[in-house]
């Protein structure tokens, strides 16, 4: 299939990806190229693929509390860090 | 009496012994390592950060328990760790702007364990930008070389663990391999590289790519090396809910054991592969088939249909798995941030700002393989497709024991060869995913060289917990040929 810049933008969105024309123009090409590629996926008959044997069940850990602190390094490690919490952009205001 | 030169150049039983008997230290060997991994640095861009004074701490804590008695399989072995990997109070960028800055708060289990066994970290290694990458020129620090010709890649993604340990600045390196990032590089730079079964080694303080097929593994240069280095960082872990809980295969005692008798199958898509065989790597095959059926192995061909398609389902689904851990890098609480108007903005900003083009296209890819409309054709089918392979290699262990293939379609190839085609370096793949689809055990060994003097890896390829057969299988392979342990040009010393 053909992936358009238009579904590129769109994917990029869902991603969090902000990019340039010229990024988006040339991924859709790549893209196309490497989605077209890949459409070989398609010709593996259907009777193949029915489930075989299922997956082994995953074995559980104990359900046991650890000790989580993470240490001073998260505060140094922080773009901002302030009174115990991260500090970001304000997410919440009067007039929103 | 062996000079610490001597003994970097060696086997790391050897140095080991020479630290534990006090024939040397671990601090001397630390010195000398650390003086050839500057010099790696400078040649090959191999190394993103070292740390003398860290380095030579650790070194004094194992000369120190090496005079209280303590026996420790690597002591004071200089090791590399790829800069995907934490070690704790250094960098760990993954060779990416976004991680700039990150100091890792602990070790990897893997790392640990390492440590605890008496190696010691000379320093980070340069990776492709979290791991993605078969060349290392996904790097933001640049590309790394390869010490054979500085004029071609390492491969990739652990290509500067690879370029560390052929030009002789550490005699052990570990990496991540989610589609052969560790056994590649290896090939391409003349190395013995593993990955484990999958869930053999820890997870814990790797930085995550694609979950299901992300291991450690380790490079050296041989087979005995490899498989000490494995005996070490198996194990059960609490801190990774995939890590297995079953007794570790023994490694050391499979790589001295001989394969007559054993079953080994080539490959029958190898030769078909699509964009065919480097003409030194056909021959190279044939000639492994050779020396292992003259050690006493029977040999035959065996098919694994679906392995022609490894590439295309490795490409959706690990894509779609990096499009969900690598959401995590958002500029909130660790890395460079890009500041914004909104969360939203700062998120964009910095993500935008922060990967590099092929950490984007392949976010792109795996997104796009997730999304409304398009899941059921791309990500699952090729879910669908990934377990029938896993059910193609299981069908064939029926008929041999292992399965021999090259590691890598051709040798080294010139730096900025494929940049500008990314279809073009995914099928360089085509042999390394395959194992990691199923989860399954894979080695590589130096076979010959090409008429460049470029080296050759092959490939072996086992059942889970096969990791002592595929030992020996690559010692024979050592054992044949010489190829192992050979000294590239550009060594340092």
């Amino acid at each position: 299939m053909r992936i358009d810049p238009a579904l590129v933008s769109r994917v990029a969105s869902l991603a969090a990806l902000e990019l340039t024309d010229a990024e988006r123009d040339d991924l859709a090409g790549q893209l196309t190229r490497i989605v077209e590629h890949f459409e070989a996926l398609r010709a593996v008959p259907e009777e193949l693929l029915a489930a075989g044997e299922p997956a082994p069940e995953m074995p559980l850990r104990a359900d046991e509390a650890r000790d989580g602190s993470p240490g001073a390094l998260v505060e140094s490690n922080a773009p901002g860090f302030a009174h115990g919490h991260f500090v970001v952009p304000r997410v919440v205001s009067r007039d929103a | 009496m062996t000079s610490e030169g001597e003994l970097l150049d060696g086997p790391l039983s050897a140095l080991a012994d020479a630290v534990s008997s006090g024939a040397t230290s671990a601090r001397s060997l630390a010195e000398a390592s650390l003086a050839r991994a500057e010099k790696a640095r400078d040649l090959y861009r191999a190394f993103l950060s070292l740390d003398a004074g860290a380095a030579l701490r650790q070194a004094d804590r194992v000369d120190r328990r090496v005079a209280a008695g303590e026996r420790l399989p690597l002591a004071g072995v200089p090791l590399a760790v790829k800069d995907n990997i934490n070690v704790a109070g250094r960098p760990s960028t993954a060779g990416s702007r976004i991680l700039a800055g990150f100091v890792a708060p602990d070790d990897a289990t893997c790392v640990a364990r390492l440590v605890e066994a008496g190696a010691v970290v000379v320093g980070k290694t340069n990776c492709d930008e979290f791991g993605m990458g078969s060349s290392n020129e996904n790097s933001a620090y640049g590309p790394a070389r390869n010490p054979w010709d500085p004029s071609r890649v390492p491969g990739g993604s652990s290509g500067g663990s690879a370029a560390a340990v052929a030009a002789r600045a550490v005699p052990l390196a570990i990496g991540t391999d989610t589609g052969g990032s560790v056994r590649q590089p290896a090939a391409l730079c003349g190395l013995v590289g593993w990955k484990p079964t999958y869930g053999r080694v820890s997870r814990y303080g790797l930085i995550a790519f694609a979950s299901s097929f992300d291991q450690a593994g380790a490079l050296a240069r041989t087979a005995s090396d490899a498989a000490r280095a494995f005996t070490v960082m198996a194990g059960a872990d609490p801190r990774d809910a995939t890590s297995l809980a079953t007794p570790v295969p023994d490694a050391e005692a499979g790589v001295r054991t001989g394969v007559e008798g054993r079953r080994i199958g080539l490959l029958a898509e190898a030769e078909s592969a699509e964009g065919g065989l480097h003409p030194a790597v056909g021959a190279i095959f044939a000639r492994t088939a050779d020396a292992l059926r003259a050690a006493g192995a029977t040999v035959t061909r065996v098919s694994v249909p679906r392995v022609s398609l490894a590439v295309p389902v490795y490409y959706l689904t690990a894509t779609a798995e990096a499009s969900s851990n690598l959401a995590r890098f958002d500029g909130a609480r660790y890395g460079a941030r890009r500041d914004g108007d909104s969360l939203a903005s700062m998120y964009r900003g910095t993500r935008s700002a922060g990967f590099g083009p092929e950490v984007k296209r392949r976010i792109l890819l795996g997104t796009f393989a997730l999304s409304s409309g398009y899941h059921d054709a791309y990500y699952g089918r090729a879910q669908k497709v990934r377990a029938l392979l896993a059910r193609d290699f299981a069908a064939a262990f029926r008929d041999v024991d292992a399965i021999l293939c090259p590691t890598s379609p051709e040798p080294a190839f010139p730096l900025r060869a494929k940049t500008e085609d990314p279809l073009a370096m995914y099928l360089a793949d085509v042999f390394t995913v395959p194992p990691s689809l199923a989860g399954l055990p894979a080695v590589t060994v130096p076979a010959g060289f090409s008429d460049e003097s470029l080296p050759v890896g092959m490939q072996f390829i086992g059942p889970a917990d096969s990791e002592p057969l595929l030992f020996a299988f690559a010692r024979a392979v050592e054992e044949a040929f010489g190829a192992a342990g050979r000294r590239p040009p550009g060594a340092v010393s």
